[in-house]
C-alpha cells in the first residue's frame, strides 16, 4: 500500500496549478479581450451637475437617484468593488433597451435610499424611478408610494451583481410603461449579513456625512468612457 | 328532534340542521354549514370532514352534536373523475434553421439578407458583401456597436444582427443605419456559420410579413417551386411573431410532428369504437357517441392514453378496494386545447403552442362502501346515522323549495369531478344522468393553457376559475376585465402595482403571470364553455323526455359551480332560446345553490315519516 504523504499531495497540488495557469488564458480569449468584463472594471464616467432637477414630463422618463456619495466620491465602487461607473451604464443600458429614457438626479437631503429613490419617482414623468447608494443597496420606487414602501426592493448590496443591475434598469422601465415584469431575481446569502454588515455600516456613515439638507435635488450629465 | 342532512359531495361537504317538532309538521331549518370534504368521497376519509361540518352547523343553532338525533347521509352518487391530459403535436428545428421568438424588445427595423459572420470576423469581411452579424454576450452593446459601425464605414453591406443578450434595443440606438436585430437569443453557438440567412423585425404591435410567407422566404432565397413546397413550415412556424431569423442550411427543417398518443378503445354496449389520440378531442367525442351506452374504455398499452387510463384505473381500486380490472369507465369527455411547449432545437428557449387532449374519466363506485361510511360515522359521533336516499332525488326535493319553480323540473349540478343533470316529471320516477368533467377539468384547462404552476405547489388556477380580473393600473385605480374602472382613496398595496389581479372576497390578489387579462379572461371563459357549457347540454339531453331539451321547463344549477360568477350566465344564453328557464336554485329561499341535498335529505325523511306513519 503507497503511503500518500504531504509533500505528494503538495507536488499534485503544484502540478495542477501549474496546468491550470498554461490553459486559463488560452481558454478564454474572448473574456480576456472584452471590453467590460463581468466585474465592470475599465468603465469610467464623468459626472457633471446641469443644474436643479425639476419634475419631468414625459411618461418615457425613469429617474435614477443617486444618494449623496454614489459615482465620484470615496472609492466609486460598490460594497463588493463592483465600479459604481459599470453599475450605473447596466441600469441606463436596461432602461433604454426597453425604450425608456433614463435621467439620473443625485440628492443630498437624504442618503436613505428609500427616500431618496421616493423623492427620484416623484421627479420622473414616468412616476417611477430607482434609488441607489454607494454601497449598491437599491430600490424600484413609484410616486404614490410612501418612502418605506417600494415596487422592488434590494436590499443584500454584496449579492447584487452587474446582470442584475440591467434588470433593475429593465424592470422599472416596464412598469414605467405599464407591464407587469416578474420581479427581478434575488440571490441570497446568509452569509452576506455577518459578512459585510460591519463595512455596510461605515458605507453609510461616510454616505451620510455628505447629506446636506438644505441642498436641492441636481441634474446630472453623465458620460460613460 | 333535531335531524341534520348530511351531503358529502367531490370537494365540499354540506350539513342542513333542521327541527322537527311534530311527525308530519314541516321543518324547521336551524342552520346549515359547508366545509371542505376530506378524502375521496363515500370513503371513510370522509368522517373528518362530516364532524366539521356538523361541528359548524350545532355551534350557529347553539346546540353540540350530541343533541343531534339523527344524521341522514346521502347515497352520494356513486361516480367519480379523475383527469389527464396529454401534447399530441411537437415542433422540431432541425439544422438550427430557424429561430422564432418574441423577444421583449428586439432592435431596428425592417427585413435583411445575408451570410453569418461572427462579430469577431466583422474586420476580415471584404467591403460590399451582405452579412449578418451574430453577436454573442462576450461583445458588450457598445463593442458590438462600434464594430457594426466600422464596418459599415469600410462599405461591408451589413443586414442584421442577431444577438445573444438583451442588447437589441441598444445596438440599434447606436448604429447610423436602421437594421433588424433579433436578441435574446440564447444558444447563439449554435447559429450555423458563413450560411445565407435572414432576419427580420416587425414594428411595434405588427408580426413579420416576409418570413412568414412562404413566398417571401422564396423570394429572398431566390427558391425554386420544390424548395418553396419544402419551408412552409417554416413559414407556417413564424406566423404571428414579431421577429425572426431564417437560416438555409442544406438539410435544415422544422416539423410539426403528430406524437403517437394511442388510441382509445370505447366499449359499448352495442359496439366498440377505436378512436385515436392525435386525431382530436371531436375524433373521441363522435366515437363514444357511436359507442353509447358506454360500458368501459381502454387504452392502447404501452402508450400515453394506455397509461392515462390505467392511472385512471388504479386511483379507483386504491379507492374502492376493487380490483383494477372490475373497475369499469363509464363516461368519458375530451377537449381540445393548445398548451404551450418548448421547441426541440430551438436556440432562443422558444415556445410554440401544441395541440393537447384533456381527458375526464368517470368510474361508477359502490354502494356497500356508504354503508361502511355510515356505520364508521355512527361509531365516531355516538349518532344514529342512516342513508337517506339516492343523491339525485335529494338534489330535486331541495331545489324545488326554490322560489317560483315548479315541475317539470330539471337540475344540473356542476360538480368537481362530475356533471349531473336529473329530471322530475309527474308521476314519473326522478331520471338522472352522470357525465364525466367538470370543476377540476376547467381548472387543469385554464393551468395548462396558460401555462401555471400547478397543484399541489399552487392554486392559482383554481383562483383564476373562480374570479373576476382586474388591472391594477395605478395605485388609486383598477381596471375591471369589463373596462370599467373603479377608484381608491387609500393606495393600494405596492405589491398590486401594474398587476394583473383577481377580485376576492378579501380584496384583490395579484397573480403571478405575465399574459394580459384578455388572454386570461379568454383561456378563462373558454375552458368553461367547452367543460361546463358542453356538459350541461349533454347531460340535459340525456334526461330530456326524447332527447329533447326543449321539452324541459325550468332547470335550476345547483351544487358549488353554481355559485361561479358567469357559468349560470353563459348558459343563459345558450338555453334561453329554447324557451327553457334557467336559472342558479336558490334554496329555501335563502341559500343559493348550494345545500340542496343536505335539504332535501331533511325534506324526504319528514315525508316519509308522514307516510309511513310516523315511525321516526
Amino acid at each position: 500500500m503507497p503511503q500518500i504523504s504531504e509533500a505528494a499531495v503538495r507536488e499534485a497540488v503544484r502540478e495542477i496549478l501549474a496546468q491550470m495557469q498554461l490553459t486559463a488564458p488560452a481558454a478564454s480569449p474572448a473574456a480576456a479581450s472584452a471590453a467590460t468584463p463581468s466585474d465592470g472594471a475599465g468603465v469610467r464616467m464623468t459626472i457633471r451637475d446641469l443644474g436643479p432637477a425639476k419634475a419631468g414630463t414625459s411618461p418615457t422618463e425613469v429617474v435614477v437617484a443617486l444618494a449623496p456619495a454614489f459615482g465620484d466620491k470615496l472609492k466609486m465602487k460598490t460594497i463588493t468593488g463592483i465600479p459604481h461607473a459599470a453599475v450605473l451604464r447596466e441600469i441606463l443600458a436596461g432602461i433604454e433597451e426597453e425604450g425608456c429614457t433614463g435621467r439620473v438626479v443625485r440628492f443630498w437631503h437624504t442618503s436613505d435610499v428609500a427616500f431618496a429613490g421616493n423623492a427620484g419617482a416623484k421627479l420622473a414623468g414616468s412616476g417611477i424611478a430607482i434609488g441607489i447608494q454607494s454601497r449598491g443597496t437599491t430600490v424600484i420606487h413609484q410616486r404614490d408610494l410612501f418612502p418605506l414602501q417600494n415596487l422592488e426592493l434590494f436590499p443584500q448590496a454584496p449579492v447584487i451583481d452587474l446582470e442584475t443591475y440591467r434588470s433593475i434598469g429593465r424592470n422599472a422601465a416596464r412598469y414605467a410603461k405599464g407591464e407587469t415584469p416578474s420581479p427581478v431575481k434575488q440571490k441570497n446569502d446568509q452569509m452576506a449579513r455577518p459578512k459585510y454588515q460591519a463595512i455596510a455600516a461605515v458605507f453609510h456613515i461616510r454616505e451620510t456625512s455628505f447629506v446636506d439638507r438644505a441642498k436641492k435635488p441636481v441634474d446630472v450629465e453623465v458620460r460613460f468612457a | 328532534m333535531k335531524i341534520a342532512g348530511v351531503d358529502i359531495g367531490n370537494s365540499t361537504t354540506e350539513v342542513a340542521l333542521a327541527d322537527v317538532a311534530v311527525a308530519g309538521a314541516p321543518p324547521r331549518f336551524l342552520a346549515s354549514s359547508r366545509v371542505s370534504t376530506t378524502g375521496i368521497k363515500g370513503t371513510v376519509a370522509n368522517i373528518p370532514g362530516v364532524r366539521r361540518a356538523l361541528e359548524a352547523a350545532v355551534e350557529r343553532a347553539g346546540l353540540k352534536i350530541s343533541d343531534i338525533d339523527l344524521v341522514l347521509l346521502n347515497e352520494a352518487t356513486p361516480v367519480i373523475g379523475d383527469i389527464a391530459m396529454e401534447t399530441i403535436t411537437e415542433t422540431i428545428i432541425t439544422e438550427s434553421s430557424m429561430i422564432g421568438h418574441n423577444p421583449n424588445s428586439p432592435g431596428g427595423l425592417g427585413i435583411g439578407v445575408g451570410e453569418t459572420v461572427r462579430v469577431g470576423d466583422l474586420d476580415i469581411v471584404a467591403p460590399g458583401r451582405a452579412v449578418i452579424v451574430v453577436i454573442p454576450r462576450s461583445h458588450d452593446f457598445e463593442r458590438a456597436a462600434s464594430a457594426i459601425g466600422a464596418a459599415l464605414g469600410r462599405g461591408v453591406d451589413v443586414q442584421g444582427a442577431i444577438v445573444q443578450g438583451d442588447d437589441g434595443v441598444l445596438i440599434a440606438n447606436r448604429l447610423s443605419k436602421v437594421l433588424p436585430i433579433v436578441d435574446e437569443v440564447h444558444l447563439i453557438d449554435q447559429v450555423p456559420l458563413g450560411m445565407l440567412a435572414a432576419v427580420e423585425v416587425a414594428d411595434h404591435g405588427q408580426s413579420i410579413q416576409q418570413l412568414s410567407n412562404p413566398y417571401g422566404i422564396a423570394t429572398l432565397f431566390q427558391l425554386t417551386s420544390q424548395e418553396t413546397a419544402m419551408i412552409i413550415p417554416i413559414a407556417k412556424a413564424l406566423i404571428g411573431l414579431r421577429s425572426a431569423v431564417v437560416v438555409r442550411t442544406p438539410a435544415g427543417d422544422v416539423q410539426t410532428r403528430r406524437i403517437p398518443a394511442g388510441s382509445l378503445r370505447l366499449i359499448g354496449q352495442h359496439r366498440t369504437v377505436v378512436a385515436p389520440m392525435d386525431g382530436g378531442a371531436d375524433a373521441i367525442m363522435d366515437a363514444l357517441a357511436q359507442a353509447a351506452p358506454l360500458q368501459d374504455v381502454a387504452g392502447e398499452p404501452g402508450t400515453n392514453v394506455g397509461g392515462m387510463v390505467e392511472r385512471v384505473r388504479h386511483t379507483m381500486s386504491g379507492v374502492t378496494g376493487k380490483p383494477a380490472n372490475t373497475i369499469a369507465i363509464r363516461d368519458v369527455l375530451a377537449v381540445d386545447c393548445l398548451v404551450p411547449q418548448r421547441v426541440a432545437g430551438g436556440l432562443a428557449q422558444e415556445f410554440s403552442m401544441e395541440n393537447a387532449v384533456g381527458l375526464a374519466a368517470m368510474v361508477n363506485t359502490d354502494k356497500l362502501l356508504m354503508e361502511q361510511l355510515a356505520s364508521a360515522l355512527h361509531r365516531e359521533i355516538g349518532v344514529p346515522v342512516e342513508l337517506g336516499g339516492v343523491e339525485a332525488n335529494m338534489a330535486i326535493l331541495g331545489t324545488l323549495t326554490t322560489p317560483g319553480i315548479d315541475v317539470p323540473l330539471a337540475i344540473l349540478d356542476l360538480g368537481a369531478g362530475s356533471t349531473d343533470a336529473a329530471i322530475l316529471q309527474r308521476g314519473q320516477p326522478v331520471r338522472s344522468m352522470h357525465l364525466a368533467g367538470a370543476g377540476d377539468m376547467v381548472t387543469m384547462l385554464i393551468q395548462r393553457e396558460l401555462d401555471l404552476p400547478g397543484a399541489p405547489e399552487s392554486d392559482v388556477a383554481e383562483q383564476i376559475k373562480r374570479h373576476p380580473l382586474a388591472k391594477v393600473e395605478s395605485l388609486f385605480h383598477i381596471r375591471h376585465e369589463d373596462n370599467s374602472v373603479r377608484f381608491f382613496k387609500e393606495p393600494l398595496d405596492p405589491s398590486l402595482f401594474g398587476r394583473v389581479a383577481l377580485i376576492t372576497r378579501d380584496g384583490l390578489t395579484p397573480i403571478p403571470t405575465h399574459h394580459p387579462i384578455d388572454r386570461i379572461r379568454t383561456v378563462r371563459r373558454e375552458a368553461k364553455r367547452r367543460v361546463f357549457v358542453r356538459n350541461a347540454l349533454r347531460a340535459l339531453s340525456a334526461v330530456a323526455p326524447g332527447g329533447n331539451i326543449r321539452a324541459l321547463q325550468f332547470v335550476a344549477v345547483v351544487g358549488g359551480s353554481g355559485l361561479d360568477f358567469e357559468v349560470a350566465r353563459m348558459l343563459t344564453d345558450i338555453l334561453a332560446p329554447h324557451g327553457i328557464v334557467i336559472g342558479t336554485a336558490n334554496i329555501r329561499g335563502e341559500l343559493g345553490p348550494i345545500n340542496a341535498v343536505a335539504t332535501g335529505l331533511v325534506l324526504s325523511w319528514v315525508e316519509r315519516a308522514t307516510t309511513g306513519g310516523g315511525n321516526g
